[in-house]
């Protein structure tokens, strides 16, 4: 039955996606919630929110705030909260209540700045989609409003876009190469973001990320390349051994499954190409992009199509988060778990 | 008065001085922005932490819960469904945009309801649908809904509202969950000698002094939702003598179980005054004719706090409201035993004036701070002279102080609450004496 979930959670929801990439930037991050979105975004989806103090706030919207559409109550409360705590820009961030009431964003982001001479930013986020559609706002909405034009670039910088806590699992991301890497949103704040149109190439980790790079490719003409370097991924070099090791050992394997954001999918499957002839098919619940995507990959939208996908499908091997594993109980082949702070809230590694 | 860079707060005697009818509006969190730090994740998130709307819901021995919402609503039931308690018990029917608004989820619901109960080997008690803020806007009759999918199961199916946004209306969602898990209750053969203990999603802890209490008044039986061990044993709660009502917010339970079966109930607060424990017990004792003779659970403890007070002279406690207890009484129960308690961090309600007002006149300069204010982004415990502290949140402002989180799911009362109170203190200042 559509959008019946019998086995499998939720997974983070577009709200928790937006607020990750704002959470380093020194901005107030006002979630307009009654304070259940705010719990479950701080206390489930955004690790750092343990070990730094962030401004993260909720409007603690109560029911006849909502029935009497109250913006000026929520005005107020900002403009009281911007004069006692300095932040570089507002951030709103949607959930199902503004959703539901037709909140019109674009006069709250207008009255903000009006009212406290501090850039607003204000996201449509419903708590219906996934983390990469919040994402995928957060980036586009800041390299609009925040990045400076520029007069030249400035050789060996880079631009990473896409990196938060739900496809990253730390700080410092490295590429091999020499040069000085600006990971956005992570160990970096708004100045790289005003400066982002100098860098000499944008490296896209996540599908959330690339409509800001081609928005950065067509105002600053910044190439981009998309890739995730795997060597990164926790377990990574123990994983590359068990499939070299299955892969050699005449075990026949004809069809592998790759469940994960699609960036980090493609260049798992890549790596793979170079080991198997075998056909390696990418799903995912989240964007795919028509760049990376082949014809035989799947959007997977609901739990009984993941369960049809993964027991009927003829897999040999699928590689996935171990929360959609216990969905599966009659699939044959063998299950590697490839973790997704997204889907089961565990950091990202291989569980070999 | 507060500077800039600074956490808003005020001493109790200030705030005493003002009273119930003006406390200032950084107090009051309906009138700004709620800080959200882990301090109050506890308490401020339904479902985040503790006995929230979706674990307090399946209290009903053998229920499941079908949640009724976007996405977002059960992200955090992932960390539930990783204890073995609650697998195959939490189901999700998840709304799309059109759902939001026009409210067509409804009309699926039966047809959800049906196949979760088919597809369980072990068939449910009850099914309990859990709706969120989006039915609460929308004005959803869930009483309807459920009727309609008990057309389609041979089970219960009862509404469970996890509406944060009437968190401070006249019937909250953790008001209203305790009314939905005792709504199935019927009378049928009243036992004289059986009461229910009303209020709390775990049971007392297993040597409180309750128990014998009522057994020397002639219970035979004392039911706790937690404590009933199926569907049947729960269903016996309807024939109980009275109800006792441990947790305020069981109220309104309580008042329905009255006007429904009429069943009655009389109330017990926690407190950790020990003179008020006593009088409390005597009080009860006379509500229900009878003597109550406490004397032996009293000495006990009074020896426990006095042999406590003899090794830990003059402790200086922060307390939180992230605790088995309120805050202002507890505080007030450690001045009254001699301690300091230099911070409370609680929003005071008019009934806790009661008790802040008696903290004023025996520490005036205790410090009484929001946790949900803005400005607590600033808070620093750094040049702080605190020995303990107790409650999760002021755990969180103090990483490196002897902690007592005191929020366990078992739950503390009367006289065993407090000696396992000081007991917890004990282990957490690690048997070293302060002179």
């Amino acid at each position: 039955m559509k959008g019946l979930w019998k086995f499998l959670s939720p997974f983070a929801p577009d709200q928790s996606g937006s607020t990750a990439v704002f959470c380093e930037l020194d901005g107030l991050i006002i979630i307009i919630d009654a304070g259940g979105c705010a719990g479950n975004i701080c206390g489930f989806d955004e690790p750092r929110w343990f070990e730094k103090r962030s401004a993260i706030f909720s409007a603690g919207l109560r029911d006849m705030d909502a029935i009497l559409g109250r913006d000026d109550r929520l005005i107020s409360k900002i403009k009281d909260v911007s004069r006692q705590i300095e932040g570089k820009f507002v951030a709103l961030i949607g959930t199902p209540v503004p959703a539901v009431i037709g909140t019109d964003y674009k006069a709250l982001k207008r009255m903000i700045e009006v009212e406290t001479g501090i850039p607003a930013l204000a996201l449509d986020t419903d708590g219906v989609h996934y983390y990469d559609v919040g994402c995928e706002k957060a980036w586009l909405a800041l390299f609009r409003s925040f990045t400076e034009n520029t007069y030249g670039m400035e050789p060996g910088h880079y631009g990473v876009i896409g990196a938060t806590p739900f496809d990253v699992p730390k700080e410092g991301l490295h590429f091999g190469g020499p040069g000085i890497y600006h990971c956005y949103g992570m160990g970096s704040g708004v100045d790289e973001i005003k400066s982002a149109g100098s860098v000499i190439k944008n490296l896209v980790v996540a599908p959330s990320g690339l409509k800001a790079a081609r928005y950065l490719a067509r105002r600053f003409g910044t190439p981009y390349e998309v890739g995730y370097p795997l060597d990164q991924i926790e377990g990574f070099d123990g994983f590359m051994d068990h499939m070299r090791a299955i892969l050699s050992a005449d075990m026949d394997v004809k069809k592998i499954l790759i469940v994960h954001q699609q960036v980090l999918a493609h260049s798992l499957r890549e790596e793979l190409r170079k080991h198997t002839k075998a056909m390696i098919q990418l799903a995912s619940w989240f964007e795919m992009d028509k760049e990376l995507r082949e014809p035989w990959d799947i959007p997977l939208l609901e739990e009984d199509q993941w369960i049809r996908l993964a027991e009927e499908g003829e897999y040999d091997v699928i590689i996935g988060d171990q929360h959609l594993s216990q969905a599966i109980p009659g699939y044959q082949g063998e299950f590697i778990a490839l973790n997704h702070f997204a889907i089961s809230g565990k950091p990202l590694g291989f569980v070999i | 008065m507060v500077t800039k860079k600074q956490a808003y707060n005020i001493s109790a005697g200030e705030l005493a001085a003002l009273g119930k009818e003006k406390i200032p509006k950084e107090l009051v969190s309906n009138t700004h922005l709620i800080y959200s730090s882990p301090a109050t994740l506890a308490f401020n998130s339904p479902g985040a932490q503790g006995y929230g709307v979706k674990r307090a819901g399946l209290s009903i021995p053998g229920s499941v819960m079908l949640l009724v919402s976007p996405a977002c609503c059960g992200r955090n039931t992932t960390i539930l469904t990783e204890y073995e308690e609650y697998r195959n018990r939490f189901f999700f029917l998840t709304l799309d945009e059109t759902d939001i608004v026009t409210g067509r989820h409804l009309r699926k619901i039966p047809q959800a309801v049906q196949e979760v109960y088919d597809c369980l080997e072990i068939k449910p008690s009850v099914v309990m649908i859990c709706i969120t803020c989006v039915d609460a806007l929308l004005g959803t009759d869930m009483e309807r809904v459920c009727k309609k999918a008990e057309d389609r199961v041979p089970v219960p199916v009862l509404p469970c509202y996890m509406y944060a946004l009437t968190r401070e209306g006249r019937k909250p969602p953790m008001v209203h969950v305790r009314q939905s898990i005792y709504s199935l209750l019927k009378r049928e053969n009243v036992r004289q000698d059986m009461v229910n203990l009303l209020g709390n999603f775990d049971h007392l802890d297993d040597d409180c002094e309750l128990y014998p209490i009522l057994r020397s008044l002639g219970i035979r039986k004392i039911n706790e939702i937690s404590r009933c061990k199926d569907f049947g044993e729960y269903m016996e709660m309807g024939n109980a003598n009275f109800n006792i009502v441990l947790n305020p917010e069981a109220r309104y339970a309580a008042a329905d179980l009255q006007k429904r079966l009429g069943l009655p109930s009389i109330e017990l607060t926690r407190v950790f005054q020990i003179d008020k424990i006593r009088k409390q017990y005597s009080l009860f004792g006379g509500a229900l004719g009878v003597s109550i003779d406490d004397s032996a659970y009293y000495e006990e403890t009074l020896k426990h706090i006095e042999e406590f007070k003899s090794k830990y002279k003059t402790l200086t406690f922060s307390v939180g409201e992230g605790c088995n207890a309120n805050a202002f009484e507890l505080s007030l129960a450690l001045l009254q035993y001699g301690f300091s308690v230099a911070e409370i961090f609680a929003n005071p309600g008019e009934t806790d004036f009661v008790y802040l007002r008696k903290i004023a006149s025996l520490s005036p300069d205790t410090r009484i701070y929001s946790n949900l204010e803005p400005t607590m982004i600033y808070y620093d415990s750094f040049d702080s002279e605190v020995d303990i502290v107790v409650g999760k949140d002021a755990g969180y402002y103090y990483p490196r102080a002897a902690k007592v989180e005191w929020s366990k799911d078992i739950q503390p009362f009367g006289y065993a609450g407090l000696r396992h109170f000081f007991a917890e203190c004990e282990k957490a200042l690690g048997g070293k004496e302060k002179e």
